[in-house]
């Protein structure tokens, strides 16, 4: 009886030593985790601000100020008004929009096949289907250069080429992320919808699709950020200059003598793909909090690998 | 569109094999309208597949299901008469409460009138109808339970399936919910086919039993039945602790058979008492009396008091009697103090009418009484499961 008592503030007393030098090795830690996230911050946006600014400049320098002045934005040789640029801007977003009307429903569509489907090439076949993550944008590039022009003669270089390469390069994507989110639904809430009387369409229309939604989301925001930034598949893909996208216009301009209209567009890009993947970040909240799925059992690594894919896109 | 007097299920040498493997093996199942129908064995005995194949999930490798006259081979899951309620209740998370259980009417092209009466009517069955707004994430594990129950039952499905639906809550909401479920099945009057793993929850609820174990149907027959009278060891191992001895069955006596162990000789006078030879005799430890060392009579048989175990309700004692073999005694808490301890000289007494003999034993190893541990007792069982031929296993309606 008195060993315990005495034990007592013992323990007690060396439980609390342990706890504060604890805290204060966790500060330093904190503090050099703070720094290293503020430097970071500083040394990836600074240039991106300074860029930005220099869309500003009153002269057609990009490197040295001359004072403020809006005309890369507004005047005769801006962004808006320059042919070349308007054009690019144009055709980029109709790539990134035609990228994300096709690779999301066939992504989709090939997860749940590849996800749900018991046969036995089910492995290699979802092997194969993310295959083009690991090969190099360069490799498939030419690769698929070789194929329109010698042997598919019906798909012209320009627009069509373009949306071919880039789903060829994004489904995969769309797959990884749609599968990871199909791996944590039970194959039992499809199983409750047949049994409540619903069709196999009815089931994937009004049960599969609702959960499937965050992930059909993100993969429409991941397509179309990748499909406005690609530059190799895009170029090799292209024909005249019409179907030029703005990395290619920007490219092209750094290389002969570039004004701040570079700047401008390379800001409407980034200001439309940010603004874009907020209000597609917004809705997943929404949606999410909506639901807030406590799913019973089915945690696989691939759902792992699939959550921290989409949730890592933020 | 079966009403409430439909309900009545066929099932006839239905087997289902995934690759090599024979899951549910040639079983024989009728159940009839109404009844509260349980399957219960070990987790891997087959239970689950055959109430899947009633669902229509899965495809029998042989054998017909008949639903109130039809067979439903050809007749997919949406669009039988049957509902499940899935061990996992597999609510649509993405649906409140009421939104699920009007899925199914929905489906059907109910009317919105309809569809709020039946849903409203059918919560308040189930005494939700407070809760009808909230998500599936908002709700209690008991709430989520009633959910999956509701939504199948206001379909008024020819019948019910259950597979485990109280395996995941805790023991005592098991224990009240196992009532409410049993009064709603006599008040819906639906034919229940309850999948557990659970032999307590099957004896309180049941009308009948089905006591499976790899593939096949040991035994049907209403709860006391298949408890006081099982038909194989496994049935008896499985549902509850039993004292299984081994003796030697020498010969007729009155209306039983007289059982030698080593120099003592006993009667039983319930089971295949015409068996002759090794046998092994079954005594459900409620069943056994013990009595001070002086006590004498017929069928009682010497030991020592190896543990008492207090177990709240009862007290468990553990007997090694002098032949060798062990008997557990359960003696009801009564209030008083038990007069046994450890290292105490005890008479045994084990009643004839409550002694069984379960068959002969010949050509088998000896059988560890295997009381705690049923599905150590289960592959034991299988080198045995010959005494019941599939034929028997076929039980009428009472």
């Amino acid at each position: 009886m008195s060993a315990v008592q005495a034990s007592g503030p013992v323990a007690g007393s060396s439980g609390g030593g342990v706890r504060l030098r604890a805290r204060r090795r966790r500060n330093w830690g904190g503090w050099a985790l703070g720094a290293f996230v503020v430097v970071y911050l500083v040394w990836s946006l600074a240039p991106v601000l300074i860029a930005f600014l220099f869309s500003f400049n009153a002269g057609s320098s990009r490197s040295v100020w001359q004072g403020f002045s809006l005309q890369w934005w507004t005047g005769p040789a801006s962004v808006f008004n320059d042919p070349e640029y308007r054009d690019a801007i144009l055709h980029s977003l109709l790539l990134a929009g035609l990228a994300v009307a096709v690779t999301v429903p066939l992504g989709v569509s090939l997860s749940i096949f590849l996800g749900r489907w018991r046969g036995i090439a089910s492995r290699p076949a979802s092997m194969l289907a993310t295959l083009p993550l690991v090969v190099p944008e360069l490799v498939l590039a030419l690769a698929m250069f070789f194929l329109v022009t010698k042997l598919l003669h019906f798909i012209s270089l320009g627009t069509p080429a373009q949306v071919i390469g880039q789903v060829t390069y994004i489904l995969p994507l769309v797959i990884v992320i749609t599968r990871g989110r199909l791996a944590s639904i039970p194959s039992g809430f499809e199983e409750a919808a047949l049994d409540l009387g619903a069709s196999p369409l009815g089931a994937f229309r009004l049960v599969l699709v609702p959960l499937l939604a965050p992930a059909i989301l993100a993969s429409a925001i991941v397509a179309f950020a990748v499909s406005i930034d690609d530059f190799v598949i895009t170029q090799y893909m292209s024909s005249t200059s019409a179907t030029q996208s703005v990395p290619m216009v920007i490219y092209n301009a750094t290389r002969g003598s570039a004004s701040p209209a570079l700047n401008a567009s390379a800001m409407v890009m980034g200001v439309a793909t940010i603004v874009l993947c907020a209000a597609g970040y917004a809705v997943y909240r929404v949606v999410n909090r909506r639901e807030e799925i406590v799913l019973p059992q089915a945690s696989t690594t691939e759902g792992a690998l699939g959550a921290a894919l989409g949730e890592g896109v933020w | 569109m079966t009403g409430m007097a439909g309900g009545q299920v066929e099932i006839v040498e239905l087997t289902k094999r995934f690759d090599d493997v024979v899951a549910v093996d040639q079983i024989n199942l009728h159940i009839p309208s109404g009844e509260f129908f349980s399957i219960v064995g070990p987790s891997g005995c087959g239970k689950t597949t055959t109430l899947r194949m009633v669902a229509g999930f899965e495809e029998p490798s042989a054998g017909r299901i008949v639903l109130d006259g039809v067979d439903m081979q050809h007749t997919p899951p949406y669009r039988r008469n049957v509902n499940t309620v899935f061990q996992a209740y597999m609510i649509f998370p993405h649906l409140n409460v009421y939104d699920n259980v009007a899925f199914g009417l929905r489906r059907r092209h109910e009317s919105k009138e309809e569809v709020r009466r039946r849903v409203s009517e059918i919560l308040e069955l189930v005494q939700l109808g407070q809760l009808s707004r909230r998500k599936p994430s908002q709700l209690s594990g008991g709430q989520q339970q009633r959910v999956a129950l509701a939504r199948a039952l206001v379909l008024n499905p020819a019948v019910l399936l259950l597979d485990e639906p109280l395996g995941a809550l805790d023991a005592k909401l098991r224990k009240q919910l196992q009532v409410e479920l049993k009064t709603l099945q006599q008040q819906v009057g639906i034919t229940f086919i309850y999948v557990t793993h659970d032999q307590e929850e099957a004896l309180t609820m049941s009308d009948r039993v089905a006591v499976m174990n790899n593939g096949h149907v040991e035994q049907v027959a209403p709860p006391r039945e298949v408890y006081d009278q099982p038909a194989t060891r496994f049935v008896a191992d499985f549902l509850g602790v039993s004292n299984l001895i081994h003796a030697l069955a020498e010969s007729a006596e009155a209306e039983g058979v007289r059982l030698g162990l080593g120099d003592f000789h006993i009667s039983a006078l319930a089971g295949d008492t015409a068996a002759r030879g090794a046998v092994t005799c079954l005594i459900r430890p409620e069943r056994v009396r013990l009595e001070p060392y002086e006590a004498t009579g017929a069928n009682r048989l010497p030991g020592i008091v190896e543990r008492v175990v207090f177990l709240g309700h009862s007290v468990q004692i553990l007997v090694r009697l002098a032949v060798g073999e062990n008997v557990t005694a359960l003696i009801s808490n009564t209030g008083q103090d038990v007069p046994y301890t450890q290292g105490d000289a005890v008479q045994v007494h084990l009643p004839a009418e409550a002694l069984r003999v379960l068959g002969s034993a010949a050509g088998q190893p000896p059988a560890k009484t295997a009381d705690t541990d049923p599905a150590a007792a289960g592959a034991h069982a299988t080198t045995a499961a010959g005494p019941v031929p599939a034929a028997e296993t076929t039980i009428g309606e009472q």
